[in-house]
């Protein structure tokens, strides 16, 4: 016991001397212990740093890409509101592209769509890389006073005597009092800690996305936005070859994101194209493809989403000593028009900040004060809108909601529209439709009914 | 390098071609292994279809993974029905570094 | 061993591409990184210092953003590092990049060997090494694998080189320079305790001409008697796109008689 004692004053002296500097900014004590570690420079992890450091607290974030941002994929929007909130007005100083003024949501049928659109003078979120984005909140975290440490791949979370104490990098390992989990979707460390089991297919979607460089200009002409205008376009049924998922199309200030997310379940039995393929099809789209036809492609990448909703959350978000945010809690939301990730994320980030400055005000980051944390979210919109999300798994499951819905629509518009002799009827161009379809009346009117409880 | 590295086809580009416009700082040593006795045993292999960088491909009956291209999304290791992937994020910064995703 | 260590922060060339349109190279976005070759002469200095113990400065002369190389190398375990950094040092070719980090190390002053990569991967000149040794007036052994001997007191030291044909070994004198071979080591991953020391201790220190005091005449554009006369650009080969699907024994002879066809082999 004590042999162990002096061995680690003297591993704690060492890693002091090499932990203090001489200007003294930091001053650390002789264990090497931070107040809070945080696992991942991403929306949440950097959230939840800007807050705790602002709040006076040694906050050390440990990041394994060269620099924030640079592991990280998102479809390409992000809502403000929530960001407003964790950073007020500096908020306007982001890495913004666009103010999504223009949505579109479409049903493809083969080489033909149809599509709705939602024009507004007002706006609630923005387009943006997340690369940027990331670097820019990662800096905010830093100018409020955390150490941001890039490199470094955290391999585990140290858990002791009943409490996490620290994070470990390969030979290394670092102390803390808390430790924040946002390690993102792939939640490594998690099932290292044994809090959830590996990732099932049917909890995630693989999403994949080329960027096209077209020119600000060509941009503003081709769809129809004004300066610093954006659209947010989504589209459903064959542009995924029918599998559960869909399709996206974001404006940037000189750039175009494309992309589509397929649900993992389905896609393992249903896929019949190289993913990258289906992105390809989506660019060269007969309707869509004269909208970026010059443009080059800049970057082309891919990433996991979370879709199971509160069935991915692990059982506890807290622990003695530990938090869990963002992706690697399965905190993001998909409803198909609407997929929000990284302002959920962030305002995981926020929440877990803000329950380990309540916790730590009742006395230390024990389980009991940090279980905040749950309660928080469950009080927050991020979990309301999470469970209203867990009903969206059954529509998933039903082919109709993303092969017949989408033929019914295109089905329709086309008897309306296609002339040869006769005007049709709508209601008659309907009925035809729906029966090419496949679908009941009464049928379509339990899905529809289902479909708007959800939504 | 040539001239016409840059060129964005109005044809569907092969995965290899659309991966020029990524940047990597390949790890020294895979951050994926792959056991692939497994893979030959595997009925329906779907890395490769959804690896969405193409890091499985078939040559002749094998499945032959390359981790130099990995996107380290961890598509691979969620799908495989073998469980036949050991599945780590590459060291020292390394890997896929994304700028306009 | 004191040891200084030289590297440069390159772009990442793997990522520049040419724009056919404006015939200019995109380099929007592209990110740089130590030169693949410096690490390892970094991974070979490394080993000095675990066997013989001592301090490993590194140096570079590039912008300012070149501390991240210097934070990368210091992660793996490199003691301190020292960015020559200037406005005047900017359009330097090798002369005058090789005579401002001469400078630096003599300024350093007592340094026993000097360690440089092969050569970068931007330009691949692989003179900076010996031009270093040259206004040094130092003994200089390139493409060193391995360290043969180091006699402490004698100081002493001896180097494998490995050439195409035949191994040599060069019994030198230290204070000396040499240039790693590229390939010929391993480099190890960075360590988490000294990335964290490398942001928190602030060992790197930014000089610019103010601190080493140099004749403009010798530095930057100035003094660079290089010029590029212009790029060219190899004729596109279009790729012939041909596969090949069946047994991979049918496939080799396929592909070598394909080769064969081509003319890339003669037999």
């Amino acid at each position: 016991m004590y042999l162990n004692y002096l061995h680690w004053v003297e591993k704690s002296i060492y890693i002091y001397k090499k932990l203090i500097p001489p200007c003294g900014v930091y001053v650390l004590d002789v264990k090497n212990k931070w107040d809070v570690i945080i696992v991942g420079a991403g929306p949440a992890g950097s959230a939840a740093g800007y807050m705790l450091a602002k709040k006076g607290f040694n906050v050390l974030i440990l990041e394994r890409g060269r620099q924030p941002g640079y592991k990280e994929l998102f479809g390409g929007r992000v809502y403000a509101e929530p960001l407003r909130e964790i950073y007020g007005n500096d908020l306007e100083k982001a890495p913004i592209h666009r103010w999504v003024k223009r949505e579109k949501l479409s049903f493809v049928d083969g080489s033909k769509l149809v599509s709705i659109e939602y024009q507004s003078d007002t706006s609630t979120s923005f387009t943006t890389y997340l690369p940027q984005l990331a670097r820019w909140m990662a800096d905010k975290a830093g100018e409020a006073g955390a150490l941001l440490v890039e490199e470094v791949t955290v391999d585990r979370i140290i858990y002791k005597d009943g409490k996490v104490i620290g994070v470990g990098s390969g030979s290394d390992e670092v102390y803390a009092d808390l430790v924040i989990d946002a390690e993102g979707v792939n939640r490594l460390l998690l099932e290292g800690l044994g809090l959830v089991v590996k990732l099932q297919p049917e909890q995630v979607a693989v999403g994949a996305k080329e960027t096209i460089k077209l020119g600000e200009d060509k941009i503003n002409e081709r769809f129809g936005l004004n300066k610093e205008e954006g659209m947010a376009w989504l589209l459903m049924g064959g542009i995924t070859d029918y599998i559960p998922g869909g399709a996206f199309i974001y404006t940037n200030k000189d750039s175009v994101s494309i992309g589509l997310v397929l649900h993992l379940g389905h896609a393992i039995k249903e896929v019949k194209d190289h993913i990258s393929q289906m992105v390809e099809k989506l660019r060269l789209h007969p309707q869509l493809r004269n909208l970026w036809i010059d443009g080059d492609i800049m970057e082309y990448g891919g990433h996991l989403t979370p879709e199971a909703g509160p069935a991915m959350m692990p059982k506890k978000l807290a622990l003695n000593g530990f938090l869990i945010t963002g992706d690697a809690g399965g905190l993001l939301l998909n409803v198909g028009y609407t997929i929000r990730g990284v302002d959920f994320a962030a305002y995981t980030g926020y929440l877990a900040a803000k329950a380990a400055i309540e916790a730590h005000d009742k006395g230390g980051f024990t389980e009991q004060n940090l279980k905040a944390y749950e309660s928080m979210l469950k009080n927050s919109f991020v979990y309301k809108d999470l469970t209203r999300l867990t009903g969206m798994q059954d529509l998933y499951n039903d082919p109709g909601m993303f092969k017949a819905l989408p033929k019914l629509a295109v089905g329709t518009a086309a008897n309306v529209f296609e002339i040869d002799l006769e005007t049709p009827g709508v209601w008659n161009s309907f009925n035809k439709a729906r029966r090419n379809a496949g679908l009941g009346l009464l049928s379509l009117a339990w899905k529809g009914y289902r479909l708007m409880k959800k939504m | 390098m040539s001239q016409d590295q840059g060129k964005t086809e109005v044809k569907p580009m092969k995965i290899d071609d659309i991966l020029q416009r990524d940047v990597w700082d390949v790890d020294l040593e895979p951050h994926i292994t792959v056991d692939s006795s497994k893979c030959e045993k595997c009925p329906t292999k779907p890395c490769l279809y959804l690896c969405p960088a193409g890091c499985y491909i078939l040559a002749g009956e094998k499945v032959v993974f390359s981790y130099e291209g990995c996107v380290e999304c961890g598509t691979c290791r969620v799908i495989c029905p073998m469980n036949a992937i050991t599945w780590h994020y590459p060291k020292s910064g390394r890997g896929i570094m994304y700028r306009f995703t | 061993m004191k040891i200084v260590l030289g590297i440069k922060w390159v772009p990442n060339t793997q990522a520049v591409r040419f724009d056919p349109k404006t015939g200019t190279l995109i380099r929007e976005g592209v990110p740089s990184i130590v030169n693949p070759h410096d690490l390892d002469a970094t991974e070979f200095a490394l080993q000095l210092k675990d066997k013989f113990g001592g301090r490993i400065t590194a140096v570079s002369m590039a912008p300012p953003a070149a501390i991240m190389g210097l934070q990368h190398v210091i992660g793996m375990g490199v003691d301190d590092g020292i960015l020559a950094s200037d406005r005047a040092f900017a359009g330097a070719d090798t002369l005058a990049t090789s005579y401002v980090l001469a400078k630096v190390i003599e300024k350093i002053g007592g340094v026993d060997l000097v360690v440089f990569g092969q050569e970068t991967i931007d330009s691949s000149t692989a003179h900076i090494g010996a031009q270093v040794a040259s206004w040094l007036k130092l003994p200089y052994v390139y493409y060193v694998e391995k360290l043969v001997n180091y006699d402490e007191k004698k100081k002493e030291i001896a180097f494998l080189r490995k050439l195409e044909d035949r191994e040599e070994v060069y019994r030198i004198k230290l204070p000396a320079v040499i240039s790693v071979a590229m390939h010929s080591q391993k480099p190890r991953p960075v360590r988490m305790s000294y990335k964290i020391m490398a942001k928190l201790e602030n060992p790197i220190q930014i000089w610019t001409n103010k601190e080493m005091g140099l004749d403009p005449r010798c530095i930057g554009l100035k003094g660079s008697p290089t010029i590029v006369g212009g790029i060219t650009w190899t004729p596109e080969v279009p790729r012939k796109k041909e596969v090949f699907q069946g047994d991979p024994k049918e496939a080799v002879k396929w592909l070598i008689d394909k080769l064969k066809e081509e003319g890339v082999i003669p037999f």
